[in-house]
């Protein structure tokens, strides 16, 4: 694989858990996602409701190659709904940082990233679309979920989610994620398995 | 009979400030978002107690005895977590 296609799968990776990009006013919001050989993690503050400012990491350890990546990152609600049984939402992403690529020679250049995505969820159904832009590489991502059982506010939410994906540049097949995602309290597990036999454990944490 | 009259009067607008506001939460569907809510209140000092009901999408507080919340405050913490207040009502 490529380097040029090794980054796109980088992004791909940093955002499976992208389940709250904005919180509560004042809410610190700290996540790590974590696969083989990737890791990537962010804080993210709240600024009010529709806006959150925070930095991102990623690392990329593969096949004798070493890719980093920092960027101050801007999250915006730009709509909401709040029904009685429902809340459905979409949020713009962007980001401005730094990538540095160690493969044979070492080398840094600016990177940006552009992206959108909207979801909507009761207690028992969640589904959300993604899109994301970094140079000329494309993201799709969709996933649907579903909790067997309503939880109360102080139980373990349970939910069986998939995750579809496709990125324009790296391959055209769609890659499917089963996984399982948890609430409690003031955390977030998801743990997974692409068809492709690679795990994928993410953790989310709002203060 | 006018002493204890004098009393009661003194004694009532007291026991009246505490109390128990039920507020219904519109978009109140993800618990650990909901959290939020609590994080919000937390810093209310007039606030004894908080309980989420997600299955009735309803936050119930009660206040310290003497102490109140207006409903503007209210509104304007809900709003803040991110959700909307569809009603608010004492006991």
């Amino acid at each position: 694989m490529s380097m040029k296609n090794l980054i796109p799968l980088l992004f791909l990776i940093s955002f499976n858990l992208s389940a709250h990009p904005v919180i509560y006013k004042g809410g610190w919001s700290l996540s790590s996602s974590n696969m083989p050989d990737y890791s990537n993690n962010y804080v993210m503050y709240s600024l009010n409701p529709r806006l959150a400012l925070g930095v991102e990491h990623w690392r990329l350890t593969k096949n004798e190659i070493n890719n980093e990546l920092g960027l101050l990152k801007l999250n915006h609600l730009l709509w909401r709904a709040n029904g009685e049984d429902y809340q459905s939402n979409v949020y713009l992403h962007g980001g401005l940082g730094i990538e540095d690529q160690e493969f044979e020679t070492k080398s840094t250049r600016s990177a940006w990233l552009l992206g959108a995505e909207a979801d909507w969820e009761t207690r028992k159904l969640y589904s959300s679309v993604k899109y994301l832009q970094f140079r000329d590489v494309y993201f799709g991502q969709m996933r649907l979920g579903f909790a067997p059982k309503e939880a109360s506010f102080e139980e373990l939410q349970t939910w069986f989610m998939v995750q579809a994906m496709i990125i324009n540049n790296v391959n055209q097949e769609l890659i499917i994620t089963p996984m399982m995602r948890f609430f409690y309290h003031n955390s977030l597990w998801e743990i997974g398995s692409s068809t492709q036999g690679d795990w994928m454990i993410n953790l989310m944490v709002h203060y | 009979m006018k002493k204890l009259l004098l009393l009661l009067s003194l004694a009532l607008p007291l026991s009246s400030f505490a109390g128990v506001v039920s507020i219904k939460v519109s978009g109140m569907v993800c618990s650990m978002c909901a959290q939020g809510i609590q994080k919000k209140f937390s810093s209310e000092r007039s606030i004894r107690t908080l309980k989420v009901d997600m299955e009735k999408k309803l936050v119930t507080i009660e206040t310290h005895d003497g102490k109140n919340i207006g409903d503007e405050t209210i509104t304007k913490l809900i709003t803040e977590a991110g959700y909307n207040v569809a009603s608010i009502e004492r006991k």
